[in-house]
């Protein structure tokens, strides 16, 4: 059966995540993730506080980076949480946002190697290992934890570019793919593929999910109304041939770009056209959606996870999605 | 010894008490069969709110407790919801019970704002 994911940004106050959370558990949603970024609220707490008031719903980073956190510190946490609620916790792991880690001063370098080296220690760690590593970015020369992990947790990779796609098929319990279009998700899948044909594993051994930029309700101008924002930004971070595979055109995307580095955020906004939304986002009423998630579906994922906005008012997003979205894909 | 800041404390915490009674005596005035309707509509205007920052997080983690127990419609599920929404969107809630047509009700939260 298809997996629903749903992402919260702590961004928002505790107490609206863990009232979302409940409502998703309800409605049918097996994943919960929380983005980690420093200039929002703690992932952890928030995590914490979501396992407290859930029951059932699996829940993780998505993701954390090895850059901002060291790997033996998300170990920790994760196998804290992991004994607050045994089963239920997984590692969502990337390369991080470069942007965001640069405003810190923190330099995003060896990204494959990073994300490989910490995905290493991560599993040492929460094994109960004594963990001595020599890597090319990470050096442990002699760390264990004083308590026992239970359980082995499993690791989503988080990737986009065609050789972090591979690494993440290759090592990843599971793989977060950032991409919201058929043509990029098949793209990015037959990549995943190949890494698990290296790692020696079969395609069902991978949870491949597909992170998407979403958007619901009844009337359609107020779905794409809520996600035009986040489409401009994603147009300005998106690289040249991601563009010009969706017809889009780049003058376009830099004009975009440079309005949202001058905070003109009406002219980025309206700059943003129906194909932009087509290709970086799941938007409409709950049966255009529920249209584009079978087609992604098809292109080869077994999660689906609703990603920012959600919709224009998010509980009645969740509730449409848990009512009209989520019934078409029981099998 | 009993310190300036110790007072302050006190105070709020007092204020905290008497807010409580107050809204517990609110909630007392709803029908019962408006409780549902009440409910979700208190629930819309909390979430939807832009002022996060004026939430107490004594009253969040009631209304997350009473959510989690499927009570948000009850009597004291209502007396959270009440409590925050009237902190966050007092001239919204004032609306919201007009539609309602609880007269009685809105009017005492009109006092309960003034005071």
């Amino acid at each position: 059966m298809t997996k629903f994911g749903i992402e919260f940004v702590p961004r928002e106050p505790y107490w609206k995540i863990i009232y979302y959370a409940i409502q998703a558990e309800r409605g049918g949603f097996s994943n919960l993730w929380v983005t980690d970024h420093f200039n929002n609220r703690n992932v952890y707490v928030t995590l914490t506080a979501t396992a407290v008031y859930t029951d059932k719903i699996t829940f993780g980073p998505g993701v954390t980076n090895p850059y901002m956190v060291n790997p033996v510190f998300t170990a920790q946490a994760i196998a804290t949480l992991n004994e607050l609620t045994p089963g239920r916790v997984v590692l969502g792991m990337g390369a991080g946002d470069k942007t965001t880690l640069e405003g810190v001063g923190v330099e995003v370098e060896k990204p494959l190697t990073a994300v490989q080296e910490a995905v290493d220690i991560f599993r040492k760690m929460t094994g109960g290992e004594s963990v001595a590593y020599n890597g090319a970015v990470f050096s442990v020369t002699n760390a264990k934890f004083l308590f026992k992990p239970k359980g082995q947790i499993p690791v989503y990779v988080g990737a986009q570019g065609p050789k972090m796609l591979e690494l993440a098929g290759k090592i990843g319990d599971g793989v977060l793919i950032n991409a919201c279009h058929p043509k990029d998700v098949e793209y990015a899948v037959n990549s995943v593929r190949e890494g698990i044909r290296q790692g020696g594993k079969k395609p069902d051994d991978v949870d491949v999910a597909a992170y998407t930029s979403f958007s619901v309700h009844e009337d359609l101008k107020k779905a794409t109304k809520a996600a035009v924002p986040v489409v401009a930004f994603i147009v300005a971070g998106s690289p040249g041939m991601l563009l010009e595979r969706h017809g889009i055109d780049l003058k376009k995307a830099e004009e975009i770009r440079a309005a949202l580095k001058a905070n003109d955020w009406s002219r980025a906004f309206s700059g943003v056209s129906p194909e932009m939304i087509g290709a970086f986002s799941v938007c409409g009423t709950p049966e255009m959606c529920t249209d584009r998630i079978a087609l992604l579906l098809k292109s080869g994922i077994s999660q689906f996870v609703v990603g920012s906005p959600i919709g224009s008012n998010v509980r009645e997003a969740i509730n449409l999605i848990t009512e009209k979205i989520i019934p078409q894909f029981k099998t | 010894m009993v310190t300036v800041k110790d007072k302050e404390s006190t105070n709020v915490s007092n204020r905290k008490g008497r807010i409580n009674m107050d809204y517990r005596k609110l909630s007392e005035m709803i029908p019962a069969e408006k409780w549902a309707v009440l409910s979700d509509k208190l629930i819309d205007l909390i979430l939807t709110s832009k002022n996060d920052d004026r939430m107490p997080s004594q009253v969040a983690n009631v209304i997350l407790r009473q959510w989690q127990n499927e009570s948000l419609k009850s009597e004291t599920g209502l007396t959270a919801l009440l409590q925050a929404a009237i902190l966050l969107e007092p001239e919204k809630v004032v609306v919201s019970l007009n539609e309602l047509q609880m007269t009685n009700v809105t009017e005492q939260v009109k006092e309960l704002l003034k005071s």
